[in-house]
């Protein structure tokens, strides 16, 4: 039989009495990208260092791809990009990542064709013979990156992949996350919820080193119940309210914030829901900036009914 | 296919053996010592040497070496090695601890060792770093050998067939000296967070175990065995030895790097990364 890529069972990790996670349960298989996300001391971090092989847990078992984290088996199947490590300044950056690809069994050659090709990836092809020392924050994350995507790892775990970048890297991540998925599988951990909104189809919630029971798949096909989000330039809001309340089919309208309504509506009543809102706009000559099906995941995650 | 056990010992070495060789800081650390032990070589031991071969042919039954504790040079029939002997044997320890304190500590600290981790194994990166540190010490011991060398044919060409057992024999013994030294900054630089909290903890713990197995030694001779837990214990013992003599003791730093190197291996499979 087939292991699950992860397979985390009665997981507890304690540091210095406080529990950052708590008898944390989870199966994945390989696919399309996961996201963890959850508050600042969720335990988001301390749950992929775990799965990365960088903190024995206090209890529980952990399992990739059947093996243990860390264990040799797992070389060149699993990378990381651990949220805080540098590289080391006494080396280029070239000379760094064609040893970390000669680790994984690249000959000379072909580790210095790899090296070059992942700091082509992430668009960092001028900073080959530089050190560390001379890499803006933004440079030294994607070099991070870039170290992460040698060989063709199946899982890749990434703590923070975003923060600090730019948003043209940002796009070139969601790129190359998008170009590599779901041949490799990854879990990402991150606090920007509109960028995991769009890469990832399941999410892992993680609250005060609990994992939430469900996790949340993003597709509302079945549902009884749908929502559209609708985020507005201009009107009154109660005024928006009142009218979209009086529209067929919808059950609730509310206003989480400024200029954002959430239309709750019953799709048995009315299918064509986006069409009716959009007439509903018109003929009040409001002004709206986006219309999208279902809550923003924002919504899903912290504001659940 | 994976890379084994002994491929990654290999790489990791290397890697080390360019950051001595290969980079700035490294460099500037085999200058500092290249001018230290030419001082070392240039004044007191080629001095030293040259007062041994005169003695040598004055007065039998008295010697200036026996007044001040050092009689056993005069057994090296080539005394600059014997000198060689006794400055290495203090240097060499010494250079070790502040050469090997900082096999995992900083790596650790910075989170370098997290990319070479997931790579490889904490075993792997442990005694590659360990393989490595011992690599570029054992160059440095056989260079100060050859300089030695050097000096002797400087003075007398022919014993050139005679001195290279001596230069084996030496050079052996050194790298087995070093080793536990070696072994106790790997097992601290897997614990602490930078070089020089590993050189503190090294000092600190060598002169309690040394002050306190020896006064348990002391008043209890029974317990006289404890000192070699003592990484150079046998220092003084194998000071008093000469040529292949020496390695009589080599069971000593064998069994203590191997102690050592087991408790090292225990604290690095437990640490976070």
């Amino acid at each position: 039989m087939k292991s699950p890529l992860i397979d985390c069972q009665q997981l507890t990790h304690v540091y210095s009495g406080k529990v950052a996670l708590s008898n944390v349960s989870f199966k994945l298989d390989a696919g399309e990208p996961v996201g963890l996300v959850g508050p600042n001391g969720a335990g988001k971090t301390t749950l992929l260092s775990i799965l990365s092989g960088f903190l024995r847990p206090t209890s529980g078992t952990v399992r990739l791809f059947g093996q243990p984290p860390g264990a040799t088996q797992l070389i060149g199947k699993v990378s990381a990009l651990p949220q805080v490590a540098r590289l080391d300044p006494s080396f280029t950056i070239i000379e760094q990542l064609v040893f970390y690809a000669r680790l994984q069994g690249f000959t000379t050659q072909q580790a210095a064709l790899e090296a070059g090709r992942v700091l082509e990836e992430v668009s960092l092809t001028e900073a080959t013979h530089e050190k560390p020392a001379v890499l803006s924050h933004g440079m030294a994350k994607r070099v991070a990156i870039a170290q992460a995507l040698i060989g063709k790892p199946a899982l890749i775990l990434l703590d923070e992949p975003t923060a600090g970048l730019d948003p043209v890297n940002v796009r070139t991540v969601r790129a190359i996350i998008a170009e590599r998925s779901p041949a490799t599988t990854f879990v990402i951990s991150s606090h920007d919820l509109a960028e995991l909104d769009r890469l990832c189809k399941h999410i892992l919630l993680l609250e005060n080193g609990i994992l939430q029971p469900q996790t949340i798949g993003l597709n509302e096909e079945q549902a009884v119940i749908r929502y559209i989000t609708l985020q507005m330039e201009t009107g009154a809001a109660s005024e928006v309210i009142a009218e979209l309340k009086a529209l067929g089919g919808v059950l609730q309208v509310t206003n989480p914030q400024k200029n954002e309504f959430i239309v709750a509506y019953d799709p048995g009543l009315q299918p064509h829901m986006d069409l009716q809102l959009m007439q509903c706009i018109n003929s009040h000559h409001w002004q709206y900036r986006q219309l999208s099906h279902g809550k923003t995941l924002e919504e899903k995650l912290f504001f659940r009914d | 296919m994976h890379p084994g056990f002994f491929d990654h010992l290999l790489l990791i070495g290397k890697f080390e053996l360019k950051r001595s060789f290969a980079t700035r800081s490294g460099l500037l650390s085999i200058v500092t010592f290249a001018v230290v032990w030419c001082v070392i070589l240039l004044y007191p031991l080629r001095l030293a040497a040259e007062l041994l071969v005169q003695e040598k042919g004055l007065m039998q039954g008295f010697s200036f070496f026996d007044v001040i504790g050092f009689g056993s040079l005069q057994q090296w029939p080539i005394p600059e090695f014997g000198l060689f002997w006794h400055f290495a044997l203090l240097i060499f320890p010494l250079l070790s601890i502040m050469l090997a304190a900082d096999q995992t500590c900083s790596d650790r600290e910075r989170g370098t060792l997290r990319f070479i981790v997931v790579r490889s194994s904490r075993d792997r990166v442990f005694f590659g770093r360990f393989a490595g540190v011992m690599m570029i010490q054992a160059l440095l011991i056989s260079a100060a050998g050859l300089s030695t060398l050097a000096l002797v044919l400087y003075r007398d060409a022919a014993l050139f067939s005679s001195a290279l057992p001596d230069l084996f024999v030496v050079t052996v013994n050194l790298v087995l000296a070093v080793l536990p030294f070696t072994a106790m900054m790997a097992a601290l630089s897997a614990k602490v967070k930078s070089a020089r909290q590993a050189t503190v903890w090294a000092v600190l713990i060598w002169t309690f175990l040394a002050g306190i197995i020896g006064g348990f030694a002391y008043y209890l001779p029974t317990l006289g065995f404890l000192k070699l837990l003592v990484p150079g214990y046998q220092l003084s013992a194998l000071a008093e030895l000469s040529g292949w003599q020496t390695l009589q003791l080599a069971y000593v730093p064998l069994w203590q790097s191997l102690i050592l190197l087991a408790l090292g291996r225990w604290i690095m499979a437990r640490q976070t990364l």
